[in-house]
């Protein structure tokens, strides 16, 4: 009945989370400076194909009708939440009229989820392994060496970062291509490894940058675990000192690592912006992008709302399984 | 070079990128050396036969979509430039019109300009091999009337009422008004024109609404090959038939065999790829970012060869432009008095190290014009005179800045100060902080501890709308224009926005200063693209969108003259004179304050093909995006030829 209680209350805290965030996401872009008539507007204007201004009158009428924008704001914010939470229909994006938000988001998706996942993970596996050992051994040469690399690259701003490995395995050595470029047909071999190559550089970057972060962060949890009294019982008792760390220490060192791990997997749905934008790569981050330049709400309002619903969820996943995983709280 | 490119204007990120990664790998001694040019391009084509173009607006988001009439689809990935033409295209280098699917200029039929007879080119197919008729023109015509989903659909019915078939190629036109300009309601002038003759036999079959044009049947020299669906790059292949086509009959056989638009992202991975040898063809960068290319490659070059590099022949000049509905920027005196206080010398320095044009004049200072309108203009700018006797105008403008630039250490600047002016432009207005003060106490301002007070008692402070990070050259001259009205005590800032917020605030009338331009367009002798939107009937109030008139300028006697301009076609005599009229009307009212030509760096690279339109062989401007762009590859030839 408890566990039941416990259940219900997060599902109405994620349900709330998810009606306001999406609240939020309706309001502030149109709080903000951006006509998205206007901006489509100037596009055609600024690429100077003339027309005269009553022609400009009636196409401006007429886009206004066709994004949609007529109603009064509690009309439009009404069929909005409705269009998402009965059909996850997000409309026509405004600056890629007509395709559908969501075509435009499932083909952005595989490539952002098939790096940050590929990259995250790496990053958080190496991370933890060097960060546990440079914890637990601080004076072995091997594990100052690994945290010097990570300490020396953590903070390199990652935009100069990836810039510079373009440079040099683009540009200089010309090992993997400067911009994406994929190749071969559908499902095929090709294309995997059109997608593979392509991928590993902006890949590299991050778990470069990423890998630092993990290692710091898991070697103060693994520092300050060393000292504690159940540690000290446990060499008392006669116990390998492997055994210590994978029984004793890497279960309580890597509890706030998976919450994190589940929060940056939920936040993929984000994109890697900068990434993206560096490497032209066609993911999550490069249409969230677009979008806020070309003052695109629905294209906007549909990546971010999809971010919103991912995190809200990750951390209503992590809320249900960390009893599974710690002990503590299911004695709570 | 070096001298004058201070680092401190380079944008942060690239400064902190690119100069820094290439530099201290230079610093380091290890040579940027690119490896040996690959024998193929990345998508499977010979690199020797293979144009490589950047893409204007980088990846598109619906590659698969190219039906040009729905609003939102990209088009300039190749289709715009190299598979479709217009009825009337552009001549950039003697900037007239000239006929593109059409066989010739249209023929009004009465003297109302209501009327016209259009003859189409003969011998043209469509790349599937069907013939190019009147029917497809009347098909067109039909669609755009039958098919209101599409934007464009009440544009161009509320000017053109009909299209009738005479024969297979000849068609009347009958426009819902008096149209002297025909040929530029449904021609490119600058970029292009929205009205695109459709195939009737592939279109007809579809719903134009909902139609993709995937892959499309073209028109012009060039078929679809390839793309990639995530957008970054499109393939184009030479027709077999191309001597079907307008290109193959207005220039000859293109060479390249495949034009490859494609997309490297951001301005350092352009700047890697074209010292690399990967693209051919950039468009805009910044005059640092080819500095570091013409040091990378010899074989990159700018329209120049020497200072100051850029082409200086943009049909849209850059300046200061205001909300003149809104006090105090709705008094002339306070205009003249911003226009004063700023030393135009100074401002061009700290924009582009002075690789700029000025103009005084409401059109943008290129050769043409300039050989129209600014030197024949050059005695009555001398001679002109505010309200008060005082001459405004500083005929020696080019000169004192070429002696700078000289003293600066900068080569190639020239001497003789005719040449000067026609690099630098005819003169601008004198730096005059005292006539500046006087035209503000004129105009009601008063002084407080050395504050500006404003005529309603408040104090003056500016602040400048400028384009974030697009459009470089109008941010940049914000912040010199901001610096410049700083110091003559005015305090400026600058207010920086993305494209959607800065145009959205233009066209609303929520801004009093804007760095803007778009109202000072012009490439033809006949102003009247340019001038039309200065009229005052475009005026709405601030709130309501303006389709023109943006700067919400009221002026009786200049909408006068262009009542005048709108009656009379573009090759009538009386366009030249009606056009410096209403120059002047400008230069005394001064509703916006014009600045400079805009300065294009749009580098080529000779490795793999020459004969690039450039300063010394000006066949065409270097306008990579526009709809004539297909007349400039047919000219590019094989550098292995050479």
């Amino acid at each position: 009945m408890r566990l039941l209680r416990y259940i219900a209350g997060r599902l109405v805290v994620y349900l709330l989370v998810i009606v306001f965030g999406l609240t939020i996401l309706f309001f502030v872009p149109r709080l903000g400076p951006t006509d998205p008539v206007e901006a489509m507007l100037a596009k055609v204007a600024a690429q100077g194909a003339y027309m005269d201004a009553s022609q400009v009158d009636r196409l401006r009428e007429s886009l206004a009708d066709t994004f949609g924008l007529n109603g009064t704001l509690l009309e439009q914010y009404w069929a909005f939440i409705k269009r998402i939470l009965l059909t996850g229909d997000f409309g026509p994006s405004l600056s890629m009229y007509p395709t559908p938000v969501m075509e435009l988001i499932l083909n952005a998706l595989p490539w952002t989820f098939g790096l940050l996942l590929t990259s995250t993970l790496i990053a958080w596996v190496l991370g933890n392994f060097v960060g546990l050992l440079a914890g637990w051994r601080p004076e072995s040469n091997a594990a100052k060496a690994m945290e010097g690399v990570a300490i020396f690259l953590y903070p390199i701003p990652y935009y100069i970062l990836a810039l510079v490995l373009s440079i040099l395995f683009s540009y200089v050595w010309q090992i993997f291509p400067l911009t994406t470029t994929i190749r071969g047909a559908p499902w095929s071999w090709d294309l995997i490894s059109s997608i593979v190559w392509n991928s590993i550089l902006p890949a590299a970057s991050i778990v470069i940058v990423v890998f630092g972060w993990w290692v710091i962060s898991v070697k103060a949890q693994t520092s300050q675990l060393k000292d504690e009294e159940f540690i000290r019982y446990a060499r008392l008792k006669g116990l390998s000192q492997t055994r210590i760390l994978t029984r004793y220490v890497l279960p309580n060192a890597i509890l706030p690592q998976i919450t994190f791990l589940a929060l940056q997997i939920g936040l993929m749905f984000n994109g890697s912006l900068i990434t993206e934008i560096l490497f032209d790569y066609p993911g999550l981050g490069l249409l969230i992008y677009t979008a806020v330049l070309q003052g695109d709400f629905n294209l906007l309002m549909g990546t971010i709302s999809l971010s919103v619903i991912a995190v809200a969820t990750a951390t209503m996943v992590i809320d249900l399984i960390y009893p599974l995983i710690d002990p503590r709280i299911r004695h709570r | 070079m070096t001298r004058f490119l201070k680092p401190r204007r380079l944008g942060p990120a690239f400064a902190a990128g690119l100069t820094l990664a290439m530099g201290t790998t230079m610093l380091s001694g290890v040579a940027l050396t690119p490896a040996l040019a690959q024998e193929m391009t990345d998508v499977g084509t010979p690199r020797a036969e293979t144009l490589i173009v950047d893409m204007l607006n980088a990846r598109v988001g619906n590659p698969t979509n190219m039906n040009m009439y729905q609003q939102g689809v990209t088009t300039n990935h190749g289709l715009h430039q190299l598979a479709t033409s217009q009825l009337y295209d552009i001549d950039t280098a003697a900037g007239e019109q000239i006929p593109g699917l059409a066989a010739e200029m249209p023929e009004a039929l009465n003297d109302d300009y209501t009327q016209f007879r259009v003859p189409l080119r003969e011998g043209l197919t469509w790349s599937d091999g069907e013939p190019f008729t009147a029917d497809d023109v009347i098909y067109t015509d039909q669609m755009l009337r039958d098919t209101p989903e599409l934007a464009y659909s009440a544009a161009y019915t509320d000017q053109i009422a009909s299209i009738r078939k005479v024969d297979d190629y000849t068609v009347e036109i009958e426009t819902t008004r008096p149209t002297p300009r025909l040929s530029i309601v449904l021609g490119s002038v600058i970029y292009g024109n929205a009205f695109i003759v459709v195939p009737e036999h592939i279109w007809s079959e579809e719903d134009p609404a909902t139609f993709t044009n995937f892959p499309p049947v073209t028109i012009s020299a060039y078929k679809f090959a390839e793309n990639d669906p995530n957008g970054t790059w499109f393939l184009w292949e030479k027709r077999e038939d191309w001597e079907n086509t307008d290109v193959g009959q207005l220039i000859g056989e293109p060479d390249p065999q495949y034009v490859l638009f494609r997309s490297y992202g951001t301005e350092e991975r352009r700047v890697l790829a074209m010292a690399a040898d990967d693209i051919d063809i950039l468009t805009d960068i910044s005059p640092e970012s080819l500095d570091i290319l013409r040091r990378q490659n010899e074989n990159v070059r700018g329209w120049f060869t020497d200072f100051p590099f850029a082409n200086l022949d943009d049909p849209c000049e850059r300046g200061m432009h205001f909300n003149t509905s809104v006090a105090p920027y709705d008094d002339a005196k306070t205009r003249w008095a911003l226009a004063l206080a700023m030393d135009i010398e100074r401002a061009s320095i700290a924009t582009y190290s002075g690789m700029m044009r000025a103009s005084p004049l409401a059109i943008p200072p290129t050769s043409v014009l300039m050989d129209t309108y600014h030197q024949p203009m050059a005695e009555w700018l001398a001679a002109f005179e505010l309200e008060d006797g005082y001459q405004p105008f500083n005929p020696d403008y080019a000169v004192d800045l070429a002696e700078r630039l000289r003293s600066e250490g900068i080569e190639n600047i020239p001497e003789d100060a005719e040449e000067a002016r026609e690099l630098f432009g005819v003169g601008w207005w004198k730096h005059d902080p005292e006539q500046a003060t006087k035209l503000l106490e004129e105009a009601g301002f008063t002084q407080d501890g050395g504050q500006w007070v404003k005529p309603d008692g408040e104090p003056w402070t500016i602040t400048i709308l400028a384009p974030a990070d697009f459009e470089v050259q109008s941010q940049r001259l914000a912040f010199a224009v901001a610096n410049e009205w700083s110091q003559f005590g005015v305090p400026t800032n600058v207010q920086q926005m993305q494209a959607g917020a800065f145009f959205t605030a233009e066209n609303t009338g929520d801004y009093e200063v804007g760095s803007y331009w778009g109202s000072s367009c012009a490439i033809t002798p006949d102003l009247f693209v340019d001038m039309e939107g200065w009229h005052q009937d475009y005026v709405r109030d601030n709130g309501t969108p303006a389709s023109s008139n943006q700067a919400r300028y009221v002026n009786e006697d200049l909408s006068a003259l262009i009542d005048e301009l709108r009656a009379i076609p573009a090759d009538d005599e009386e366009i030249v004179p009606i056009g410096t009229e209403i120059l002047k009307e400008m230069v005394e009212g001064l509703p916006a304050i014009e600045m400079f030509g805009t300065s294009k760096f749009v580098p080529v690279n000779e490795t793999y093909w020459t004969n690039y339109p450039s300063a010394d062989n000006y066949y065409e401007g270097p306008w990579w995006w526009w709809s004539n762009f297909k007349f400039i590859v047919a000219q590019i030839e094989p550098a292995a030829s050479e």
